[in-house]
This record gives C-alpha cells, sequence and structure tokens, in this order.
C-alpha cells in the first residue's frame, strides 16, 4: 500500500511532506528514543512516534521512513514541519494511541494487499 | 519529558515547596565543547545529607513523604542518556543546587523548549503560592542564559523595582514579559 491509502482515514490529519505519500508503505515502527529508532527502524516502515522535534525528521529521513505518524496529538514543531516539506517526508497527525495507530495500520494493509 | 524546560519547571517546584525566596536558573549552550548546562540554585531549605543521597533515587523518592518528587530522578535519567550527567548539592538552611550536563547535539537530547512560556508559568505559580494576600511576590528569579560567550539575563528583582508596586502576575505585565523574554532569547540564539 501507499503512505496515501492512509489519508482515506479520518482522524489522520496531513500536517507536513504532503509530496511524499506516494510512497510505500510496508510495515509499522513504534519508537521514541530516537538513538534506538535510529537503529532499528527499516526502509519503507510507517514511524509511530510521540517526538515533535527536528531530529525526528532526520532519523526519518535517514532510515528511510515510509512516513511519520505521530500519537496521541503529538504536533510538529516549525522548524520540523519545514525540514519535513524540504525532505518530502509525510508527517500525519492522530489523536489515536501507538498501539491503536499500529493495528489501524496493520487493517488498512491487510485490506490493500 | 519531551522538552527540557518541563523538567526545569519540576524541579523548580521542589525549591518553591522548601521556601526558596531567591531561585537562580542558568543554561549555557555552548557550541564549542558541544555542551548544555542546565543550573538551578534556590536559596530554600536545603536537604539533609540523607535525603541528598536518595534524591536521585526514584523508589525513596516516591514514599508517602514526597517532599521531592521523580523530578530530579527523572531529569539525571535524561542527562545520562545524553552523554551527560547530574550533581546535587544541597546544605541544610542554605539551599540546594542542580546540576546538569548534556551533549549539546546528541541525538536523544529534547529540546529546550519554550523558556518564556517556563518563566511565566513559574511567575504565576509562586504568586499562587503566597501568603496573606500581599501585592509584592515573595520568590524572586534570576534567569541567565549563555550561548558560546553571549549572555542574556532576566531578574525578576530589576522588574519589580520598575514595576512600583503593580503585581508581577498582571496579565498585561506577564504578556509583556512573555514577548521579551522571547524577542530576547531569539535574538540569543540566532547570534
Amino acid at each position: 500500500m501507499k503512505v496515501k491509502d492512509l489519508l482515506k482515514e479520518e482522524n489522520f490529519r496531513i500536517i507536513a511532506g504532503e509530496e511524499g505519500i506516494e510512497k510505500e508503505l510496508q510495515g509499522v515502527y513504534i519508537g521514541d528514543l530516537l538513538s534506538w529508532v535510529m537503529a532499528h527502524l527499516q526502509e519503507n516502515e510507517a514511524w509511530i512516534t510521540i517526538q515533535s522535534h527536528v531530529n525526528v525528521i532526520a532519523v526519518g529521513v535517514l532510515n528511510d521512513a515510509a512516513c511519520i505518524l505521530l500519537a496521541e496529538g503529538a504536533s510538529l514543531d516549525e522548524d520540523a514541519k519545514k525540514k519535513a516539506n524540504e525532505e518530502n517526508l509525510a508527517v500525519i497527525e492522530t489523536n489515536l494511541t501507538a498501539y491503536e495507530l499500529a493495528v489501524k495500520v496493520n487493517k488498512l494493509m491487510k485490506e490493500n494487499e | 519529558m519531551k522538552e527540557l524546560s518541563l523538567h526545569i519547571l519540576d524541579i523548580v517546584q521542589n525549591s518553591l515547596k522548601a521556601n526558596a525566596t531567591l531561585i537562580k536558573i542558568k543554561i549555557v549552550e555552548d557550541f564549542i565543547k558541544d555542551r548544555l548546562t542546565i543550573d538551578i540554585k534556590d536559596n530554600g531549605k536545603g536537604m539533609s545529607s540523607d535525603l541528598l543521597k536518595s534524591v536521585t533515587d526514584p523508589f525513596v523518592t516516591t514514599r508517602d513523604t514526597r517532599r521531592v518528587g521523580l523530578g530530579i530522578s527523572l531529569l539525571k535519567a535524561t542527562a545520562e542518556q545524553c552523554e551527560g550527567s547530574l550533581r546535587v548539592e544541597s546544605e541544610e538552611g542554605k539551599g540546594t543546587g542542580i546540576h546538569a550536563t548534556f551533549q549539546h547535539s546528541h541525538i536523544d537530547r529534547a529540546p529546550l523548549g519554550s523558556m518564556e512560556d517556563t518563566l511565566t508559568t513559574l511567575l504565576i505559580t509562586s504568586e499562587e503560592q503566597m501568603e496573606g494576600g500581599e501585592n509584592t511576590s515573595t520568590v524572586d528569579y534570576v534567569y541567565e542564559h549563555q550561548v558560546n560567550d553571549e549572555s542574556f539575563v532576566f531578574d525578576t528583582r530589576e522588574v519589580k523595582k520598575i514595576l512600583e508596586g503593580t503585581p508581577i502576575n498582571d496579565l498585561e505585565i506577564l504578556d509583556w514579559i512573555k514577548g521579551y523574554l522571547k524577542e530576547n532569547l531569539e535574538t540569543l540564539v540566532k547570534s
């Protein structure tokens, strides 16, 4: 499936990196400790986190994440939005918990197989 | 915590609980040495050597006394995660000092966050903890922020002199303070 298939869900609000929605999405990774995420996030995974500063975009780009999904109403600061736009990395805001988000993405992946 | 300023807010609450009347917050960003340091010093009642030993142990501090919360333990863990450390000094009757260091560029170092929000929040809460409903705050803050060798100092004692009795937590005053801090801190970081 593609990142844009997530946007059909209500409550998934894209807030930056709109150019990146054509990316393939092949899995999910959850983590908030950036150094740990850097070592484990795989290419084309949607990364679920509550972190919201510019380093998040750096890690997302470095590891070729499909997109970033912000859980529990976390948002991006202006610097991070700018960087996500420059790097075409889609960032999607939601009010769901990381667990609910992962379950939802899993369901969508099955539907879009 | 998502921002270091929230840690600062939390630790200053300890100072307020210890009846401090002067709290000094100093932040140093040294890009040459790649260090960020946070110093919080108060003139509150201080801690006994027993409490001082246990202050970074979360299991001691969560007992029902809770004179000191988890704030120091959490900040210590955050600092150590970022190639830094935390030191506490305290003397009964004299006050307490917290000194935390971080590697400035460490990937896990949370952003500092909005210090202008933190300081205005503190100005509101300290006023609420006052007794007797006087119009002058019993707590003063000195906030110093240094970036390399440029620095900015905000001292509520100076502000109160200018205010001539108008309460510092007056909404218009707070609004002005917030703007003033924001402007100066932005200029400092740009330098």
